[in-house]
């Protein structure tokens, strides 16, 4: 019993770690370099702005106006391309690290039970959530699913906490930094 | 004067004439306030709150399977809609409408529901854990006792 509530403990606190390992290596390549301020503070502005202008814009809205909302998308997404690769470095440096992080705490927790769920997971989630375990009790929780479920909860959190979470008008106009750029279409 | 400087003040003449915290603002009926995104981390941070809660009251509960999760579900979206509709009083259409407010307040619902879960399984982990190691314990005791046979438990 205190086994598994100490393995509970230790899976939280290295999520803990993780993620602010994570935000340290992106603080360091990335978020502490001019070009990644400069390009942040644009984006920003750019989105702020054309949130205001989404505000006043009626139906019979001129072409003039249009336009001017068009050419604020334009250049977020000109902005945006560029976050992939400022943020290259500390995505190579982060995937190196925890993959080597991550075979070392597999090899740890492999084949433990380090949680019981509350619930049966779905089929597809099973193979997560009862990895390398014995048994068919689906409610047994290995370290992975238990691993991933602190990291959903607690690095967003720590990401807030920082002050390192982009705005929301920026994430709603660039779709975060992976995703597809705002169509311009639409205003046009 | 300029606008944003109006704004303020008449900000402040709603939250009684004195300039509060945010989270004097959160705790106050029908409080004005200066940024959007303000209000969005407040609501953000109380769903992070009643997960803790919920999550810890679910395990002792117990209430076990997805329906434990759809009830969780519904109740967070219950006391944030009572929230920001009867206590604060805003106007969805301003923060982007009830959807908005209710499923994508400040990254997503699923931030939410990882907390709970972990807390809901942390919970749960007294009443299997036992269970747990005595099969595993037994397990190897049979392992190692070289007149029992090898069979599955």
């Amino acid at each position: 019993m205190s086994t598994m509530f100490a393995d509970t403990i230790l899976i939280v606190f290295i999520s803990i770690c993780t993620a602010l390992l994570a935000e340290g290596i992106t603080w360091v390549l990335v978020y502490r370099t001019d070009k990644y301020k400069r390009l942040k503070a644009e984006v920003e502005k750019q989105s702020k702005k054309l949130e205001k202008k989404k505000e006043t814009i009626t139906e019979s809205a001129g072409r003039q106006q249009k336009k001017k909302i068009v050419t604020v998308v334009s250049r977020i997404n000109n902005s945006v391309l560029f976050y992939p690769q400022v943020r290259m470095k500390s995505m190579f440096a982060i995937g190196f690290c925890f993959t080597a992080l991550m075979g070392m705490f597999n090899s740890i927790f492999d084949g433990r039970v380090v949680a019981k769920l509350p619930f049966v997971p779905l089929s597809y989630i099973q193979g997560l959530s009862h990895r390398n375990l014995l048994g068919e009790d689906y409610t047994d929780c290995s370290f992975i699913f238990l691993y991933i479920l602190c990291t959903m909860s607690i690095r967003q959190n720590i990401q807030k906490m920082l002050g390192l979470a982009p705005s929301r008008a920026a994430t709603k106009q660039a779709g975060g930094f992976l995703g597809p750029p705002p169509q311009a279409a639409k205003f046009s | 004067m300029t606008s944003s400087s109006k704004r303020k003040e008449e900000i402040q003449a709603v939250n009684g004439g004195v300039k509060l915290s945010t989270w004097s603002k959160a705790l106050r009926c029908r409080a004005a306030w200066d940024e959007k995104d303000e209000f969005l981390d407040v609501v953000y941070w109380i769903r992070q709150i009643i997960a803790v809660i919920l999550g810890v009251i679910w395990g002792i509960a117990p209430l076990k399977g997805f329906l434990g999760i759809a009830i969780f579900c519904v109740l967070n979206a219950a006391v944030l809609y009572v929230y920001f509709s009867s206590f604060q009083q805003v106007d969805e259409e301003e923060y982007g409408g009830l959807d908005n407010l209710l499923h994508r307040t400040a990254l997503r619902l699923k931030q939410t529901e990882g907390l709970f879960l972990l807390l809901f399984r942390r919970s749960e982990w007294d009443r299997g854990a036992s269970r747990v190691e005595d099969k595993y314990t037994r397990k190897r005791l049979n392992q190692s006792d070289p007149m029992h046979c090898h069979c599955d438990l």
